[in-house]
């Protein structure tokens, strides 16, 4: 993560990841407020990994796997301030200010230990299943930029998706992003396509879209179609955001165009 | 309610209902309800759950618009709105908000609504409404629909209706989506004023052949409530506020 895409000679991968994440953030807490109130719909984890595996929280959540939204909206690390554009409604878009705030800052460095973190996402994920049996299964959106360097995650991700609720099993999907200039392959239906063994183990333990992710797919122009899984090979910048607005997608809402953010200023 | 009165030839029965999401208080309900007798004006709001003081918004736009006198072209809609849009946002002023908050206070609050003023004056009694998002106006003459207003299919009700906008920079495009209409009733018409969930209810049973244009008459809240509670366990209508206003046109007996 510590290069940059084809392109942008500025920003890093890592950095762009670490602004989607928070958008993402940001978003989900906007989902969830109502009025002066956010409701705790979500519980949100955020694990990287590199030199260690471990949480990318810190401050007053540090140490924190799994977080409650409304405490996620009451703790960034700082708030900025910056412009977006939005939907009128009516066909148009307007201009409107907005508080950006932050949670986690890019880290780039050591190897890619993939099934040391899909484990602790399973531990994660089985201490909350077992006290939240009931509803919408949770979602894992896993960003990579390279081959797992500890081993096959083939069988910790399919235990990983053998998980569940009484509303399905746990929703994993992948999303592998590269520098490189090859061709990205977005929400395969079948492995023939993809070009190596790597993109053909990711894709095995990415679960098919449900429904209304394909309907957020639809609204970005994503073309995704009953049977995709939720699988990203070779992804650019675009990839990575829409990825992340689909794999947030749960609630129907339209998605933000979180890439026309500029005038990012520090408050 | 009770029967109201309204001119030397006709009398208004009306009825109206206020109910919040199964397991919610009614202090929760977003739906709103106005009338004004002397004026035969009525509205129905609903404010949008997701966005900042709905139910301050759809509150304001129901109970102001009954007391104008105007306000029923588009036009006059457009500046009514601009005007509460400010006072809004003004009473908003001096409040310590989060970031969240703030950031939802700047999008600023949106509401579906319908207004209706009915003109009893005459021997052919008649009505002007105007209408933005998905509460509707639906003209009943016994079991068949005359009009909708704005939906007039229960298909057409979707999550993303385009609403009453309080912020100045939303709500000039979004009232490109307001529908004005009039229409002249009969004897024993009724008019249905209702938030979305109900008036998609409503519109399914007009498409089933089974509309009951009685369905609220000779029940009491209690009644109606266990009833659409009913109704939301069988999946028929969805886990919505609901706001109805039935209107029925009455010629006086002398």
């Amino acid at each position: 993560m510590g290069d940059s895409f084809s392109g942008d000679s500025v920003r890093k991968k890592a950095e762009f990841v670490a602004e989607v994440v928070n958008h993402t953030l940001h978003d989900l807490v906007i989902r969830c407020t109502k009025t002066e109130e956010v409701r705790n719909y979500y519980h949100v984890s955020v694990i990287g990994y590199g030199r260690n595996v471990s949480t990318c929280f810190s401050g007053p959540l540090a140490a924190r796997d799994m977080v409650p939204i409304s405490e996620v909206a009451d703790y960034p690390l700082q708030v900025k301030s910056s412009y977006k554009r939005v939907s009128d409604g009516a066909g148009s878009w307007v201009e409107i200010p907005v508080r950006y705030p932050v949670w986690i800052h890019p880290t780039a460095d050591g190897k890619t230990p993939m099934c040391e973190a899909l484990t602790r996402v399973k531990d994660i994920l089985q201490r909350w299943l077992s006290e939240h049996p009931r509803g919408f299964p949770p979602t894992i959106l896993h960003l990579t930029d390279g081959e797992s360097s500890d081993g096959d995650p083939d069988e910790i991700g399919r235990q990983i998706m053998s998980l569940g609720t009484d509303d399905g099993h746990v929703l994993l999907f992948n999303c592998h992003i590269s520098t490189r200039r090859s061709a990205k392959i977005e929400y395969p239906t079948e492995e023939g396509s993809l070009p190596d063994g790597f993109a053909r183990a990711l894709y095995a333990i990415s679960s098919p879209l449900p429904t209304n992710f394909l309907a957020a797919a639809a609204q970005l122009g994503v073309h995704a179609v009953d049977g995709s899984r939720g699988f990203v090979f070779n992804g650019d910048p675009s990839s990575i955001v829409q990825f992340y607005e689909i794999g947030t997608s749960l609630t129907g809402m339209t998605p933000y165009k979180w890439m026309d953010v500029d005038k990012t200023e520090m408050s | 309610m009770s029967s109201a009165k309204q001119s030397a030839m006709w009398d208004l029965q009306l009825r109206q209902l206020l109910l919040p999401k199964l397991d919610h208080d009614a202090s929760e309900c977003e739906d709103a309800i106005a009338f004004d007798i002397q004026t035969a004006r009525f509205a129905v709001t609903d404010g949008a759950t997701e966005a900042f003081h709905a139910q301050q918004w759809a509150r304001n736009l129901a109970e102001h618009w009954v007391r104008n006198e105007a306000t029923l072209t588009l036009e006059e809609f457009r500046k009514w709105v601009a005007t509460e849009g400010r006072e809004l946002h003004d009473s908003w002023n001096g409040l310590t908000l989060s970031w969240y908050s703030e950031e939802k206070a700047r999008t600023g609050s949106f509401a579906a609504f319908v207004g209706i003023e009915l003109d009893l004056k005459s021997s052919t009694p008649s009505w002007k409404a105007i209408a933005l998002g998905d509460t509707c106006l639906l003209h009943c003459r016994g079991a068949a629909l005359l009009k909708g207003l704005p939906l007039s299919r229960s298909e057409c009700f979707n999550s993303t209706p385009i609403l009453v906008a309080s912020n100045a920079a939303l709500h000039e495009s979004t009232m490109q989506a307001a529908v004005v209409d009039s229409g002249v009733c009969e004897n024993s018409d009724v008019l249905l004023l209702a938030s979305d969930a109900a008036a998609s209810w409503c519109l399914q049973r007009f498409e089933n052949g089974d509309f009951d244009p009685d369905f609220l008459t000779g029940k009491d809240d209690e009644e109606l409530r266990r009833f659409f509670d009913g109704e939301r366990q069988a999946g028929r209508i969805r886990n919505d506020d609901i706001a109805i206003v039935r209107i029925e046109i009455k010629r006086r007996i002398n």
